[in-house]
Order: C-alpha cells, then sequence, then structure tokens
C-alpha cells in the first residue's frame, strides 16, 4: 500500500475499513523521510516516537470503536515549521541562535493539530525567523524543491511545503507574514492556505509581524487543507492569544457547491505588472477562464493602493521584527558567547553570532526606521497606507466573493539566482497586501508553466472572516486541474501494483 | 543613491540593538541598508492628508483584564531549562556595570 500519496479521507476510510492500521501509516511516512529525505532536507528534527504513539491511540481508538470521535485529522501524518513549538522538540526558527533551544511547553496551532487524532512526524526547515523567500537563510542549509533539485522550495515555509509535495507529510503547518506561506506553495505545487489575521491562535509561534504573522495548512488538497483548518478553529478563541477569534466555520461545507453565481475579481493593475512573467499569467488567466466556464462572473476591480503595500511591509515588517527580536538577550535561552567581560559584550557578541545576516539586516533596518524623526517619515505614513490597502479589499468586496490572482511573479528559481534583498522581497509582491489588510489568501495549484514545466499557483483572496469563499474557488479549480500529485521523483511506487 | 544612513549612523545602531560588527559588516550593512531604504521611498510621496492610520488588522480592540486567579504555570525548574548559565536557581550573568576584571 502505498500511504504516502493519500489525502486525509483516504487514509481515515482505509483506517475504518480495516485496510491497515494507523500504526502502519505512521511507519510509512518514517520509512519514506528516512529513504528520501536526506535529499530534500525539509525536516530538521525527526520525531518517530512521538508519531508511533499517536498511532497506537488512533488505533486503540479504532478498536473501541470510537474511531468517529477523534478529530479531522485522525491517522493523518502532518509535520510543524520549526517556529512553532512543541514540548520537547527543538525549536531553532533554523537560527544559530535557537539551535538548542528546547520548547518547554506546545503551541496551540500544534496543540490542536494533535488533539485532532494526526500524527507528528516532526519540524521542518525555513528561512531563519522567517526572514526570506527561498529557505537559503536557514543556519542549517536549504530545502531543495523536490519538482527539481536545483531549484528553491520557496520560503519561508519551504520545508512545510516540500514536505507536502515530496509525500513526507500528508498535512503541515506553516506561517506566513508576507506570503511565507502561499509561496512555497506555488513553488512546490502544493494547496497552502493563510486565513484571515486572527482565525488561527499565534500563541506559542516564534513571532515575527505580530501583526502580520498569521498560521495555516499545507496540504495536496483542498479538502485536506479545509479539515486542518477546522482543527485549528477548534476550541474556539485562545485565551493564550488575545487577537485569536471564535470561528464557528466549517470549511469543508461548500467545497462541493461550485462556483456558479459567485463573483470572482481579477486585478488589472496586477495582470499587467512589471515583472509578471508570461507562463504565470498564462494559467491565472486560463484559471479565470475555466471558474468562468463552471458558470462564474469574472468582474475587474481595482485595488489602487497594492502597489504601495510592498514598500509599507518592508517598514512594517521589520520594525515588528526589531521589536520582537529584542527578546534573544543569550541569558534566558539562545546562543550566548561565554567569558565576557560584561553584559553588554555578552549581549552584542552572542546577538552578532546568533543571528544570520537577514536577520540582523532586519533588525537595524526595523530600529532605524522607528528612530526619532524617521518614524513620522515611514512607520506613520505605513499605517496610513494600510487603512488604504484595507479600503481598497473592502470596496472590491462590495463587487466581488473572492479575488483571483498571480502568487508568485514567477515559478521556482535556482539556488543562488537572487542575491540582493531588494529583489528577493519582490517575490512577494502578489501576497503582502493580503497581510496588511488581514484578510485570507490561499494558493491552489493549477498546473505547471509551459517554458519551465515548474507547478504554478493561482492565489485566491478572500473577504476578511470569510476564508469560506475562497475554498470553495479552490475546490473548483482542483475539479478542473486535479489535485496535487506528490511530486514525480518523490511518488512511490505502490507495492500492490509494481508487479502489474 | 541617497545616503539615508552613515558608517557612523551604522555603528550607532548596532550599538542600540546589542549586534555587534566588523568594519567590513559595518561597510556591508551600510549599502544594504541605503538600498532597502531606497526601495521604501513610494511610502514617503503619498497623499496621506486625513488618512488615519491603522495599526493592526483587527479594530476595536479593548485591553484585556482576567479575574487574578491562581493557575498552573511553568516552575522555576522548566524556566531555566533552556538558560545558558544558571546558579542556585537564578539565570547567571556576567558583571552588568564595569566590566568583570
Amino acid at each position: 500500500m502505498n500511504f504516502t500519496s493519500l489525502s486525509a479521507p483516504e487514509i481515515q476510510n482505509g483506517l475504518k475499513q480495516g485496510d491497515f492500521s494507523a500504526a502502519e501509516v505512521a511507519q510509512a511516512s518514517i520509512d519514506h523521510i528516512a529513504r528520501a529525505d536526506e535529499q530534500l532536507h525539509s525536516y530538521l528534527e525527526f520525531t518517530p516516537e512521538a508519531a508511533l504513539e499517536a498511532a497506537k491511540a488512533v488505533d486503540a481508538a479504532l478498536a473501541a470503536g470510537t474511531f468517529d470521535e477523534l478529530g479531522p485529522l485522525a491517522g493523518v501524518p502532518v509535520a510543524f515549521k520549526d517556529n512553532m513549538n512543541m514540548e520537547g522538540t527543538h525549536t531553532t526558527c533554523s537560527s544559530h541562535m535557537l539551535e538548542n533551544y528546547v520548547s518547554p511547553y506546545t503551541a496551540t496551532c500544534v496543540e490542536r493539530v494533535l488533539q485532532a487524532g494526526a500524527l507528528p512526524l516532526g519540524k521542518l526547515n525555513m528561512d531563519e525567523f522567517a526572514f526570506g523567500s527561498s529557505t537559503e537563510t536557514s543556519y542549517f542549509g536549504p530545502t531543495l524543491n523536490p519538482w527539481d533539485l536545483e531549484r528553491v522550495p520557496g520560503g519561508s515555509s519551504g520545508g512545510s511545503a516540500a514536505a507536502v509535495a515530496a509525500g513526507l507529510a500528508t498535512v503541515t503547518l506553516g506561517s506566513d507574514t508576507g506570503g511565507s506561506i502561499r509561496q512555497p506553495a506555488s513553488f512546490c505545487g502544493v494547496v497552502g492556505v493563510k486565513p484571515t489575521y486572527g482565525v488561527v491562535s499565534r500563541y506559542g509561534v516564534v513571532a515575527f509581524g505580530s501583526s502580520l504573522d498569521q498560521v495555516g495548512p499545507f496540504a495536496r488538497t483542498v479538502e485536506d487543507a479545509a479539515l486542518a483548518l477546522n482543527a485549528l478553529v477548534a476550541g474556539g478563541k485562545d485565551r493564550m492569544d488575545c487577537t485569536s477569534q471564535s470561528i464557528n466555520t466549517d470549511f469543508t461545507a461548500n467545497l462541493g457547491d461550485g462556483v456558479e453565481g459567485m463573483r470572482i475579481g481579477i486585478v488589472p493593475s496586477f495582470m499587467e505588472a512589471e515583472g509578471l512573467d508570461a507562463e504565470v499569467k498564462e494559467r491565472i488567466e486560463e484559471a479565470a477562464q475555466k471558474l468562468k466556464d463552471a458558470g462564474a462572473e469574472i468582474i475587474e476591480v481595482e485595488l489602487p493602493n497594492a502597489q504601495a503595500a510592498m514598500s509599507a511591509y518592508y517598514v512594517l515588517g521589520p520594525c515588528e521584527a526589531f521589536s520582537n527580536l529584542a527578546r534573544f538577550d543569550s541569558v534566558r535561552y539562545g546562543y550566548c558567547v561565554e567569558g565576557c567581560k560584561d553584559l553588554a559584550e555578552q549581549y552584542e557578541l552572542s546577538r552578532a553570532g546568533g543571528f544570520g545576516l537577514e536577520a540582523r539586516r532586519r533588525i537595524m533596518l526595523g530600529s532605524y526606521l522607528l528612530s526619532s524623526g524617521v518614524y513620522d517619515k515611514y512607520y506613520y505614513p505605513a499605517q496610513q497606507v494600510r487603512t488604504l490597502i484595507t479600503q481598497d479589499y473592502t470596496y472590491a468586496y462590495h463587487k466581488v466573493d473572492c479575488i483571483l490572482a498571480p502568487v508568485s511573479p514567477r515559478t521556482a528559481f535556482k539556488f543562488g539566482e537572487i542575491n540582493d534583498p531588494t529583489s528577493m522581497y519582490l517575490s512577494d509582491m502578489f501576497t503582502i497586501s493580503i497581510n496588511i489588510a488581514g484578510n485570507g489568501g490561499m494558493s491552489v495549484p493549477v498546473g505547471l508553466g509551459a517554458e519551465s514545466g515548474l507547478p504554478i499557483g493561482a492565489q485566491l483572496i478572500s473577504p476578511a472572516f470569510r476564508d469560506e469563499n475562497m475554498f470553495r474557488v479552490a475546490a473548483e479549480l482542483e475539479r478542473c486541474y486535479g489535485a496535487a500529485p506528490v511530486a514525480p521523483a518523490f511518488a512511490q511506487v505502490d507495492p500492490a501494483k509494481a508487479g502489474e | 543613491m541617497t545616503e539615508h544612513v552613515t558608517e557612523k549612523d551604522v555603528r550607532n545602531i548596532a550599538a542600540y540593538v546589542r549586534i555587534g560588527m566588523t568594519d567590513e559588516e559595518v561597510a556591508a550593512m551600510t549599502v544594504d541598508l541605503n538600498n532597502i531604504i531606497d526601495s521604501l521611498k513610494p511610502i514617503t510621496e503619498y497623499d496621506l492628508e486625513g488618512v488615519e492610520p491603522t495599526f493592526h488588522p483587527i479594530g476595536g480592540m479593548v485591553n484585556v483584564v482576567r479575574s487574578d486567579n491562581e493557575r498552573a504555570s511553568f516552575t522555576q525548574e522548566v524556566a531555566l531549562e533552556n538558560a545558558p548559565k544558571q546558579e542556585d536557581g537564578s539565570f547567571l550573568i556576567p558583571a552588568i556595570l564595569g566590566g568583570g576584571e
């Protein structure tokens, strides 16, 4: 039986019918990771014992006839971005600073996925502290793209996307501050969801930009992503995160509804943007046509201030990161240079040695932007621009139920291809306005590029707290294009069919 | 490229954010920061007269107050588990003032 390409409901049906046990599912994933991840480097920490332990509980429930009382991810292999605390595991944020940090507690998002019956396989590589779009800034070395090992998987949640694309987990969690779930999902050809800010608790997730960060799932099918989001919102508002909201939506409810009568927006200035590759544009236009053929109305909407989102983000992100990264003091936890003459020297040498170049850059930029005199020139206007961008979306959603856009201007690039920070920042040009406004966005695969032969994702953008709208459209696109396959080089041959 | 920050400014920022830097690092960081700050120019050119700022995507938040009840938290031992250095149940640090000669 080839478990690694199964969807969550396929696993659950197999378990209920007695075709296989949860222990077998866990073991198959463990074996697949042991074989394939040496090449891919998506996992930073591997927790086979925890997966087998969780599988035991699922098998016990099956034996007792209480399987249906388990949550939406019962028996499903999962893994977590390494900025999420899971008690007893390392949580490194791919940084030298936290190389030896062991979580003393569990993040709410991780807790809820475990509560839902999932089998935890480990922690996944990322750009250091989520600063990057390629995983190249990871202190532990990059993750490779399962579709082409010479290329980046995207980032910052590159390990989370690559693991799902290679069948090394069925569902993973990532976090998205400016595109860090959607861009790697697009590069690796999987579904990646950044819910509306406040849908998922951020408690226990190492903060980058506290007003921008949101946790969300990766999966190969839209339904698996919806089930994961159901697990993440189960239990309601998290009292440990005052920004988390009580969400009562079943994200699987409208997946079969089709798009007949839905109004879907296209943003002309996005489609004509300088830097958008022809092969990406072609796929997004084709997706729009398919949605139209399925009965949706395609309407042009403008987001006149969206082009300011980029500079607003590169003001707000570093400012919030500067503030959040002040906590790494080499005293309570984290990298510490010993033998310093005083505390100031210990701070300076430990933070210099603990943070990578991009982290140091953003800390210093944030500090500069918040300094007296400079604050009024950049930070305050960025927050005013945020109002305009939010108003743009509000206005657009008077006319449409969901917006269709590119995720990334291009397909996955090669390692080392983009060297200067400002060019790297452009990979987020279509994703960051959503973090600025706070509404939901997701990437869903729409085939391969005609030139590159690499996966391309379409971005669906929902009004705030109407994330079910984008899921409904995503399910239609999945019917048109088929569910995301495991990347060909990592697809396992089913032993049962091997002899055929 | 406009010179938004000089090497001297970068040294001051580095001191403020407690990140030690070599001369070469200061020179490279000065170039990087000036490039990045240049790219932020559009934000300074908008007509934002009368536009209220949005500091957070969730509006209308009020301060959260909870009743002052005892509840489980980390033990001292757990809180110290990740400390690079500890002594007698406390975090151990070098001298704060005056160096340790």
